[in-house]
């Protein structure tokens, strides 16, 4: 009783919960753990404890109090408890639909909790034996299928997810959960996708449904067949992938914007510091916690969507105007418990609305542009594993985009230009520039910029060479299509070649550091490689003429590093060891910036003794470069525009892994919140019925 | 819909006095007592074919005839008490019918003397004037524009119904052009005129989806100008809502009802009367055409509310279209007009959304991302009433949509994928294919097309080795991939367009080093940016130019490649222009009189060249502009290039002395030509560069004929030259003393000569429409003269001559001209 007392009082009950006699409730739940068939006294029990309010801290303690051998006794009780709790959700009182399902949830986690160690086959067995096991599940899924896309209380359809969810996250590791075998038998995979693709249902439900989608589709997901895989594969109705690719941009729209806004208090005076002070003081420090792992779960739906579904490409570029959340009044209805979730679902949805605000300052968006900006957010730290695995996913989500034709095609699109304001990290050495003018481009050069600030800001000791490779990686994708397609894009090189030098520099003079841990050569060949990619065939994508000799100018300019880089390289690859080979590959690769250094050097050396310059203009050089083509003569290297494309598995399991544990954990620990505060529930139905 | 009765109550016994025929296959459904809306049927069975209508028209000339000599004063009443006792007996044995009125027709011209009817003929009446005109009307030599005269001119009733009913002979697009005209006098001419016209609009709407939107267009923007207490009762409004409320429906559906059809029970079959026009209505094309409607409805009710619509009845309208349900839906095609009645209010709602924002990018963003929204309800039964042949809409490309320059209006430029069908009442509309759907199909499409232009370019290589590859990596299907992982070496899209690549496949076998110069790749770099087309630098304040330089066929060709409906042999590209905020009723008039030169420039085989563009007027501040297609305003050329217009020629079309050249200046002088005698003519002023286009093979062709006959901007006093002809023009003639300049002022004279010829056909055209009409270039009380002395009838040709040579003259030395040049840069910023 004390826990009870504890947990209430966190939740700010009022006094009037903690009651000093046992409820009737209560007691019921006692005769239930006895031995004796609750029924067998009262015909009518299970009826009444339906009418009765949950008490589920009572019930998940006593269920976890059970002790080994008590567990038999008391086994064909809890059977019984989870048939008729099945039952009643096809009951037409609604207060009896609302307390199964709280009840059930109250027995999932109970259990779980109990059997930590226990096979999933004795949890099933314990809740509803297995005889009965595959009709009571297939009851249970039936009902909640017909619960959720009836036209029922909308709040019903919410504490429906909220066991849905519940059920999915009972155990660390998902694919332990055995009951989801039932799950993925009997599918509720149509009624997710029809609150999706619902404009009001998606307004409400649609972040459970999204995220109940990626749990689900990560169950057993390497090693058996997995239906909502496949399912989600073909989906190819528009409004319900629209309706997905909306619920994830509104829950991005809604991270950059609490991002936004502390960064604006952080910069603000006195006044705002005090009044966030004050405003943290309620609600701060969860919803700052809770916010970057929420979204790794929506992140998680996106990167399924984005990899398993191709028509889900086309959703990426659907835009709209972006919705200022802040600025509309969301209202909140008396059902929607205030979720601790960082998100509410809010409760304006552009396709719902044709009449789109008139807002001049309205920026049009769209989820790739949502999804760079807050990509750009999260990448700024990596120091924390939350953010890391988040700047982690978001590059493999960009690595997927890069690989997609279509989507190489509107990142590409001429037409289709926006300004996306990328989040910088304030440097020392740089000003932060936020008030640098950013032009209305092509997509594909916020792509761009982002891999290039990602490249010069995550120079450190702690080196995150993971996602360096796939950042380069990104990058020799994107030049691929560009090549492929001959697709001029007027883009700044410059910034990413000298980018791409400085990592260079940094990976040599942290050569002994890095080593320990890295296979640093391979990091070294992709990057030489792009540089490759622009000498060979630049001529196919380069926007100017001017731009090739530029590359000269920038490869001669940095020519030390090229020259180290070299040096090191030869060493390795002749000493015995284990990068030997990966070392030699480097070397190789050098070759044409070798000669282009060999040839230009002396050139621009004797131009500057002819002229008795000590110190060449740029223009200069330029000229010396453009005036000595002709001579140089450049080895044809194999395989420069050609990829590795994407795969997860094997490479990636363990990521999925270890991210889906760490979604599960927090799902289930803010479903756990949500379903114990539903008393504003229970009164809307009391009222009604 | 009660309002409307009192206008329909007087109109049946009218309509049917002319068309004894009618009240044949009329009266059986009439004397049925079981028939619902006997008024409703009255009006409904008003279905007249156009070979009765034929023979109508004899009745009620013979009876003009009569009472001419009887001397009565001829009232409709009386009319109709003669009627019913002659039904002549051919409408009674269809068969015939065809073969007779031939008879008929070629009757009074060649063999008639002989024959025994004239001769009847002769003996009723005087040979007085009646005669004559009657042999007028009767001769091949009447057509339409000469109907349309005698319509407008004519104050005999008996004259008007006789030409009311004869509108039914001629082929539908020669009447269609007259349009403008013929509603404009059924709107503000007396009642007799209405009456005359009203039988044929309203069988035409009938027949016709199109024909009865543009009617209701057309009668809504006419009507515009009438105050707003008459406009509420007047005749084109009620017209107006009546054809909007969609009671003109085809005839089929109704003879389903009617107990003399054998078979009742099967839909499809519809009696004679339906013939030509049945719907044959398979079940599923109007569930289509429902379901689309009720799609789009949800969107433009929404759109409503921002809409600030004067029109009264539009929310009236809206409601009828949308409340339609399942069970009127089973007797006929409700929504019949509605799809396309939404699909033009969405885009003239994003018009007016667009027009709200500040910057020509926040316009070009809104209208991308409005208009992806608007292809979610496409493909539906909606067309561009601007195209030449029956179409389906079936995607709007939004990323190709472009912002014009203006300055507080938001007139956009879209392009719009349709696919040609039979008929697009009744051909069933496209499925839907997802957007992404092209990844499929072009891996297939496109290897011819790729190794076409890999040829083109490179030109070094003809062998393509691996295709196959390629081919694989743009459909490698990622469920595939997810359980089987071949780490292939060759899943990479290995590219072949360049020489390198091939290069580096065969080393891959052979292992010997290929060496490649440095100078090589440079050279190529420069070589294709140079080989590549000029193309225009993309600019957010004028988004529009870049969208316009590109070649049409290149545009086509490109949007194609990336519709997933672009691989349909019956895929069509069109493209419009859509002005929200805008009267295009003077352009609509402009376009009219252009289109009315150049066919008489035709006729008369004189070399001017102009290019009349299609208008579609929506209502009195709404409309449609068919785009000139590969052309860009003389404007966005200077700013662009930096150049002269000479030097611009010359860079586009190559030194003086080629072909191409000489062929684009020919074009040029020909078309200065023309438009020199239409801006004289019809005082086209506001002629900055922004409204002057240049083609891609050299015309210049005039856009915007806001300031028009006695409309100038401002009233500045500026541009007092007939039209404008600046050194830069002369310049690419080739001088004023080159021959291509003395060509020019040939052809001119010779067009003033044929125009002058054929003056009555231009004047009609715009006499009729100054009819109650508050246009501004209409502007005080000698517009009309104005424009008659400017055909300088009285003048030898000689005289003529001279008269040429000073306009030119003077429009060379006018300096107002450059003045507003400068003006215009000042305050538009146009060059």
């Amino acid at each position: 009783m004390s826990q009870v007392e504890k947990k209430a009082g966190l939740l700010r009950r009022t006094s009037s919960s903690k009651k000093p006699l046992k409820e009737k409730v209560v007691l019921m739940y006692d005769e239930i753990f006895a031995k004796e068939n609750p029924a067998k006294n009262n015909p009518r029990f299970w009826d009444e404890l339906f009418l009765m309010k949950v008490n589920l801290e009572y019930l998940e303690s006593k269920l976890e109090s059970v002790d080994g051998e008590e567990v038999q006794r008391i086994q064909d009780n809890i059977n019984s408890l989870f048939h008729h709790c099945v039952q009643a959700l096809g009951e037409e009182h609604q207060i009896k639909v609302v307390n199964a399902l709280q009840t059930l949830c109250a027995l999932f986690r109970g259990v779980h909790q109990k059997n930590k160690s226990a096979s999933g086959f004795d949890i099933i067995n314990m809740l509803m034996g297995f005889d009965k096991a595959e009709q009571r599940m297939k009851d249970l899924m039936e009902r909640l299928d017909s619960l959720l896309c009836g036209d029922g209380s909308e709040s019903l359809k919410s504490l429906c997810l909220k066991l849905l969810l519940c059920l999915v996250t009972v155990t660390d590791n998902i694919s332990q959960n055995t009951i989801l075998e039932y799950v993925m038998i009997n599918s509720i995979f149509e009624a997710i996708l029809q609150i999706l693709s619902d404009v009001s249902s998606r307004g409400q439900h649609g972040y459970d449904a999204v995220v109940l989608l990626a749990l689900l589709v990560n169950y057993r997901k390497y090693e058996s067949v997995n239906p909502y895989i496949v399912k989600l594969s073909i989906v190819d109705d528009e409004p319900t992938l629209d309706g997905m690719g909306m619920v994830v941009h509104q829950a991005l729209t809604e991270y950059n914007r609490q991002y936004k806004d502390k960064e604006e208090e952080n910069q603000g005076g006195f006044f705002s510091t005090l009044t966030s002070m004050v405003g943290s003081m309620f609600i701060a420090d969860a919803d700052e916690k809770l916010s970057v792992q929420t979204n790794e779960a929506i992140l998680l739906a996106l990167y399924e969507a984005v990899h398993l579904n191709r028509n889900f490409i086309t959703v990426l570029a659907q835009s709209h105007p972006e919705i200022d959340i802040a600025v509309t009044p969301t209202t909140p209805t008396p059902t929607t418990p205030t979720t601790p979730l960082g998100t509410t679902p809010p409760s304006l949805d552009m396709m719902n609305n044709p009449e789109l605000p008139l807002d001049p300052n309205l920026q049009t968006s769209n989820l790739l542009i949502t999804f760079l900006k807050y990509a750009s957010i999260v990448m700024q730290d990596t120091k924390d594993e939350h953010r890391l695995n988040s700047a982690r996913l978001c590059l493999i989500i960009l690595t997927c985009i890069a690989e997609d034709q279509y989507a190489d095609a509107f990142l590409h699109d001429d037409n289709m230009n926006f300004r996306v304001n990328l989040h910088r990290m304030p440097m020392r050495h740089r000003k932060k520039a936020v008030d640098k003018n950013i032009p209305s481009r092509p997509l594909v050069c916020a792509v761009l910029d982002l891999m290039v600030e990602f490249i010069v800001t995550h120079m450190m000791k702690d080196f995150p060479m993971d996602l360096y490779l796939r950042c380069v990686q990104i990058i020799h994708k994107l030049l691929c299509y560009q090549k492929k397609c001959r697709i001029r894009l007027h883009y700044t090189w410059r910034e990413l070649w000298s980018a791409l030098i400085n990592l260079l520099k940094f990976l040599l003079s942290n050569e002994t550091t890095l080593l320990a841990k890295h296979n640093i050569f391979h990091l070294a060949l992709l990057v030489v490689n792009l540089f490759n990619m622009f000498i060979t065939y630049g001529d196919t994508f380069l926007p100017t003429s001017n731009s090739y000799d530029e590359l000269y100018y920038e490869i001669v300019r940095m020519h030390q590093v090229f020259d180290n880089l070299y040096c090191m390289v030869l060493r390795v690859s002749t000493n015995t060891g284990q990068w030997k080979e990966a070392a030699s590959k480097v070397t190789h690769a050098l070759v044409n910036v070798r000669a282009i250094i060999n040839h230009f050097n002396p050139k621009i050396e004797s131009y500057a003794a002819v002229n008795h310059i000590s110190q060449l203009s740029e223009e200069q050089v330029l000229e010396v470069v453009r005036s000595n083509y002709d001579t140089l003569t450049l080895k044809l290297q194999d395989g420069l525009d050609q990829f590795e494309r994407y795969s997860e598995q094997p490479k990636e399991a363990a990521f999925f892994k270890e991210l889906v544990r760490s979604i599960s954990l927090n799902v289930r620990k803010n479903v756990s919140l949500n379903t114990l505060s539903q008393d504003v529930l229970l009164k809307e139905f009391s009222t009604i019925s | 819909m009660d309002d409307t009765e009192p206008d329909l109550s007087p109109t049946p016994s009218d309509q049917n006095s002319p068309s004894p025929s009618l009240s044949i296959s009329s009266s059986p459904s009439l004397s049925l007592p079981s028939t619902p809306s006997s008024e409703g049927v009255g009006e409904l069975s008003l279905v007249i074919d156009a070979e009765v209508a034929q023979r109508a028209c004899q009745e009620v000339l013979q009876k003009v005839k009569l009472q001419q000599v009887e001397g009565d004063v001829t009232d409709p009443q009386d009319r109709v008490g003669q009627d019913p006792p002659g039904p002549p007996a051919p409408a009674l044995t269809p068969t015939v019918k065809p073969l007779k009125i031939r008879e008929e027709v070629d009757d009074p011209e060649g063999v008639a003397p002989g024959s025994v009817k004239s001769a009847r003929r002769r003996q009723r009446h005087n040979p007085s004037k009646q005669s004559w005109l009657l042999r007028l009307f009767e001769s091949k030599l009447f057509d339409v524009s000469m109907a349309i005269s005698y319509l407008h001119n004519s104050k005999e009733p008996g004259v008007q119904a006789y030409i009311g009913n004869r509108l039914f002979s001629f082929p539908h697009e020669d009447v269609d052009f007259y349009l403008p005209q013929l509603l404009n006098m059924y709107i503000h001419m007396d009642e007799d005129v209405g009456d005359a016209i009203k039988p044929y609009v309203v069988h035409r709407c009938r027949q016709s989806i199109s024909f009865s939107l543009q009617c209701a267009w057309l009668l809504g923007a006419y009507s515009s100008d009438m105050h707003i207490s008459t406009q509420r009762h007047s005749r084109g409004t009620k017209l107006r809502k009546l054809i909007l409320s969609d009671e003109l429906k085809p005839a089929g559906p109704r003879a389903r009802r009617d107990p003399l059809t054998l078979t009742p029970f099967c839909p499809v079959t519809s009696p004679a009367s339906g013939g030509e026009h049945s719907l044959s209505p398979s079940k599923r094309t109007h569930q289509r055409s429902k379901s689309d409607a009720t799609v789009s409805i949800s969107l433009s009710s929404n759109l409503k509310r921002t809409a600030s619509n004067p029109k009264v009845e539009s929310s009236q309208d809206e409601d009828s279209s949308s409340s339609s349900d399942s069970l009127e839906f089973e007797i006929g095609p409700p929504v019949r007009l509605a799809p396309q009645r939404e699909f033009i209010k969405s885009l003239m709602g994003i018009g007016k959304r667009l027009a709200t924002l500040p910057t020509k990018e926040q316009k070009t963003q809104r209208l991308i991302s409005e208009l992806s929204l608007l292809n979610h309800k496409l493909p539906a039964r909606v067309w561009l009433p601007t195209a030449a042949f029956d179409h389906h809409v079936v995607r709007v490309p939004h990323t190709q949509a472009v912002v014009l320059n203006s300055k507080d209006k938001a007139p956009y430029l879209i392009y719009v994928e349709v696919l040609e069908c039979e008929n697009f009442e009744t051909s069933s509309v496209p499925i839907r294919i997802p957007e992404n759907r092209i990844r499929s199909t072009r891996s297939v499409e496109n290897l011819p097309d790729c190794g076409m232009t890999a040829e083109q370019r490179a030109g070094s290589f003809s062998i393509v080795p691996n295709y196959d590859n390629d081919d694989e990596a743009w459909s490698v299907d990622d469920i595939g991939e997810l359980q089987v992982e071949l780490p292939e070496v060759h899943t990479n899209s290995c590219d072949n367009i360049s020489q390198f690549s091939v290069d580096s496949i065969t080393s891959l076998e052979s292992k010997e080093p290929v060496f490649i110069a440095a100078g090589d790749i440079r050279r190529r770099l420069s070589e294709q940016l140079a080989q590549a087309p000029t193309t225009f630098k993309r600019d957010p304040e004028d988004p529009s130019a870049v969208a316009l330089k590109e070649p049409w066929e290149e545009k086509v060709r490109r949007i194609r490649e990336g519709s997933p409906y672009g691989h349909l042999p019956n895929w069509r590209l069109l493209s419009v222009i859509v002005k929200c905020g805008d009267d295009l009723r003077q352009e609509l008039l402009a376009f009219q009189v252009l289109q009315q030169l150049k066919s008489i420039w035709e006729q008369e085989r004189v070399p001017l060249w102009i290019k009349p563009y299609k208008i579609l007027v929506l209502s009195s501040d709404s409309g449609m502009i068919e785009p000139v297609v590969n052309a860009v305003s003389l404007h966005q050329v200077k700013k662009q290039s930096q150049l002269s217009l000479l030097d611009y020629f010359l860079q586009e079309h190559g030194a003086t002395t080629t072909e191409e050249f000489l062929t684009a200046q020919r074009n040029f002088v020909q078309s200065c030509a023309g438009y020199s005698l239409i801006c004289y003519l019809l005082q086209v002023k506001d002629r900055h560069n922004g409204n002057i286009l240049l083609d891609a093979d050299g015309h210049i062709i005039h856009i915007d004929f806001g300031f028009i006959l006695s409309s100038s901007p401002k009233n500045l006093g500026f541009e007092t030259s007939a039209f404008k002809l600046t050194t830069e023009f002369v310049d690419v003639m080739g001088g004023p003393d080159g021959d291509m300049f003395n060509y020019y002022k040939m052809l001119m004279l010779q067009g003033l000569i044929a125009a002058r010829k054929h003056m009555d056909r231009v004047l009609q055209i715009v006499e009729i429409m100054q009819q109650g009409s508050q246009l501004p270039c209409f502007h005080g009380s000698s517009t009309m003269r104005g424009l008659k002395e400017r055909f300088h009838m009285s003048l030898t040709e000689e005289q003529l001559q001279l008269l040429i040579d000073q306009l030119v003259d003077g429009s060379m030395r006018s300096l107002t001209t450059k003045l507003y040049d400068g003006f215009q840069y000042l305050t538009n910023g146009i060059m």
